[in-house]
């Protein structure tokens, strides 16, 4: 900033600036606190008595607080003080979502709509898994391990099992123990075939592109008053007919990731707020460069990502399948899996680079009685990783 | 090292003998030397610093002189005494921090951010960051008196945030 600016700047402010001090200094230090401003308009509260001398902190200094606060405090649940931020006014609320990046670009969770948004490129986000069978309630916390996180550990989300006439239903909450389907706090939710071999992952967010799809997977209705019900994920399980021992073999269609995003400078479109309709016709201009794709203007047909499992390898002196799962995974278990990108179809032109086949997107596997770890990676979000995982809880007695 | 001495007046009148070394601190007050737009016997006019908030910047500005001196003339120091001196100035930016209302602070960062003292500028934002840490977002609107202006559909969407996030 040159110093002509700086001067100017300040010349503008000053009468300002000058005129408050004053107001201080008269009434003595801090004593002319504002009441708390209730959610109605307060506009005709804000004369001089209530108006606070941060209003005119500028931009830049402002930025730079909110910016070491959220650099400072990068674990839950020192976290929440980002979100608090964001709480505060208009100003610090955009100044703070435009500080704390997506989990894409920082490999942080910080507020529940980046359980929706893709996780880090490289390093995978650290999550697990805790079942609890008496209620068929299933929890996921940001973190490495009940021992090794702690009270460091993040309720990220939770998912409740209920048995139905058709199959199995598992309703993801935002909460602990929200699980009314007609709550803003339910994300979604995954519902089983008869046989547990087919599941469809339903969530609130639209499909974000266009494609054609089989009549066997288009959208069932499932209406609640406060979310739509979109079918964003197709989770079939390979049916085992000669009842060999093996792995499980599993294929996830993900309905709202094309497969473009994982070639060269490939993106995923995902939601920046949570959307209900009047927000998106709005068409809030979004402060993340990556999440601006223009859905109404152009209507690309595209594939879909699809994620198959990462084949193990037969350990011949153990007599078992192996997979490497760093370390991540320590008992033997039919559900454990990895999942990475599907290679091309046949009939269809599907051009995934080699690496990318091989790099692993969700790892889930047993820990401990009742506790698993749950590891995603960009393309897919938190929420999709933790539906696909459910999945693999519900008995399926043809697939093994 | 010069030992000259330079004036700076208040915007309310009151004039401060300061060393230049330590006004240097100031990259405004700097480029003032640097072009010689200085007047060996005439103050430097501050129109946005008063008087009280001017006496802690160059309080701060003295003490970070002095600090930086030693740097250069003991460059054989251990690290024990390094870091000694380190925690000295440390807990001299603590204490000087701490008798500090809120109100003061806010204006030390605008002096600062208008005299262009990098250092300081980070020292009061992250005291006002630490002030920040742990609360909640009433707490945090109480502290600062800032009005809150979201509309109820805002209201409702940061509500939802907020019971996920303090959960």
């Amino acid at each position: 900033m040159s110093l002509k600016k700086i001067v100017r700047e300040f010349r503008e402010k000053k009468s300002n600036y000058c005129y408050r001090n004053k107001a201080i200094g008269r009434r003595g230090r801090r004593s002319h606190i504002a009441p708390e401003a209730s959610s109605v308009s307060s506009s005709s509260l804000s004369n001089e008595d209530h108006q606070s001398i941060w209003v005119d902190l500028p931009p830049e200094l402002l930025l730079d607080i909110i910016h070491r606060i959220e650099s400072g405090q990068t674990t839950w649940p020192a976290r929440r003080d980002v979100v608090a931020c964001a709480s505060v006014c208009k100003s610090w609320r955009e100044m703070t979502k435009e500080v704390a990046k997506v989990p894409e670009l920082s490999g942080l969770l910080t507020f529940p709509n980046s359980l929706k948004q893709p996780g880090p490129r490289d390093a995978p986000i650290q999550c697990f898994i805790q079942r609890e069978r008496a209620t068929g309630i299933y929890r996921l916390y940001l973190g490495l391990s009940p021992a090794l996180s702690g009270d460091k550990s993040k309720l990220l989300l939770s998912a409740k099992r209920v048995r139905r006439a058709t199959g199995a239903e598992f309703v993801v909450s935002l909460l602990e123990n929200d699980f009314s389907r007609s709550s803003s706090n339910c994300i979604g939710k995954l519902r089983s075939n008869f046989l547990g071999t087919k599941f469809t992952v339903y969530g609130n967010q639209p499909p974000l592109f266009n494609r054609k799809l089989p009549p066997s997977m288009q959208v069932s209705p499932w209406v609640s008053p406060s979310s739509s019900s979109y079918n964003i994920a197709s989770i079939l399980y390979e049916l085992n007919v000669l009842r060999t021992r093996g792995p499980r073999r599993m294929q996830c269609i993900m309905n709202n990731i094309p497969v473009s995003s994982i070639q060269e400078g490939g993106k995923v479109h995902s939601p920046t707020e949570f959307i209900n309709k009047e927000n998106k016709k709005k068409k809030i201009k979004p402060l993340m460069d990556f999440c601006s794709g223009n859905l109404d203007e152009e209507s690309v047909v595209e594939e879909p990502l699809i994620l198959k499992n990462k084949s193990p390898r037969w350990h011949e002196q153990l007599q078992c399948w192996c997979l490497n799962f760093k370390g991540r995974v320590t008992v033997a278990s039919v559900k454990n899996f990895q999942l990475v990108a599907a290679a091309a179809e046949e009939g269809k032109n599907v051009n995934i680079p080699e690496e990318e086949q091989e790099r692993v997107i969700l790892q889930f596997g047993k820990i401990g009685k009742d506790i698993f770890t749950m590891d995603y990676r960009y393309p897919i979000s938190a929420f999709q990783a933790f539906a696909i995982c459910l999945s693999s809880f519900d008995t399926k007695p043809v697939c093994e | 090292m010069s030992s000259n001495m330079i004036m700076l007046k208040s915007s309310d009148g009151a004039s401060f003998e300061i060393e230049e070394a330590a006004a240097r601190k100031s990259k405004i007050i700097a480029n003032m030397i640097e072009v010689e737009c200085v007047d060996e016997d005439k103050a430097i006019p501050l129109q946005n610093v008063t008087g009280n908030i001017l006496a802690l910047v160059i309080e701060y500005c003295n003490k970070h002189i002095v600090d930086d001196d030693d740097d250069v003339a003991t460059e054989e120091a251990s690290e024990e005494e390094e870091e000694a001196k380190k925690k000295k100035v440390d807990d001299w930016e603590a204490e000087f921090m701490n008798s500090m209302s809120l109100e003061t602070m806010f204006e030390l960062l605008l002096a600062a951010n208008y005299l262009n003292i990098k250092s300081l500028i980070d020292l009061v934002c992250q005291t006002i960051a630490n002030n920040i840490k742990d609360k909640t977002p009433e707490e945090v609107r109480k502290i600062f008196s800032i009005e809150n202006d979201f509309t109820p559909e805002e209201e409702e969407e940061i509500r939802k945030e907020n019971a996920w996030a303090f959960g």
